[in-house]
């Protein structure tokens, strides 16, 4: 299956993208996820505790089920106000 | 209770917001909070914040709080305005009026919802150097 991955703020500049596309097999998570990104982008990896990560316009844990098709958002602590 | 939330690059316009302010004979409270754009960031000035948003998540998560907040306090309506991109030290990034029947309530509603805005909703800022 594949997801549609978006990057916000300072992990746009660790990634140099600010949307990319992974795919995965049946049954990831978004731990899995995170893993196979950091593969690619292996800045990424310094953020494994500080990035956020929302599948829509919802915040999951790690744990969650990818399904295809699913938008995945990655970003530090928010600091809005 | 009412709602109503804006996320903008356009300039906050609180003379125009406060004209607009909407509320029955019952309400005896009105808090309005203002964020400003600080001149400094640690040690270093700044001549103002660039902020980013995740806008369709964040009117979501927005109006998530706004339903909790509904649920804690008796709050006849609320208003919030941040804006985005490019906001100069002094100008304001946040306005914020909630409309209660008591102050107590006012000001509790208004300072969780700052509170939990700047906790889970996806805006960030970034420093734009040099003096003003």
């Amino acid at each position: 299956m594949r997801v549609k991955v978006s990057f916000y703020s300072y992990l746009k500049d660790l990634t140099g993208c600010a949307t990319t596309a992974e795919a995965l097999t049946n049954g990831s998570t978004l731990d899995d996820l995170f893993r196979a990104l950091v593969v690619r982008f292996p800045k990424l990896g310094s953020m494994q505790n500080a990035t956020l990560m929302a599948v829509g316009v919802d915040y999951q844990n790690r744990t969650y089920v990818l399904r295809e098709g699913d938008e995945v958002s990655l970003f530090p602590p928010v600091q809005g106000g | 209770m009412k709602r109503q939330v804006t996320i903008t690059a356009d300039p906050i316009n609180e003379s125009s917001l406060l004209s607009r302010r909407v509320m029955s004979p019952g309400m005896g409270a009105v808090v309005c909070f203002l964020g400003v754009v600080r001149g400094t960031e640690g040690s270093a000035n700044i001549s103002g914040l660039e902020y980013e948003v995740f806008q369709r998540m964040a009117e979501h998560q927005i109006n998530l709080l706004l339903d909790e907040l509904a649920k804690r306090w008796p709050i006849e309506s609320v208003r919030l305005v941040h804006r985005v991109g490019l906001v100069k030290v002094n100008e304001p990034s946040l306005w914020v009026e909630v409309v209660a029947p008591h102050r107590g309530e006012a000001f509790a509603a208004c300072q969780w919802l700052i509170d939990e805005l700047k906790r889970v909703v996806p805006i960030w800022k970034k420093p734009v150097m040099g003096d003003t």
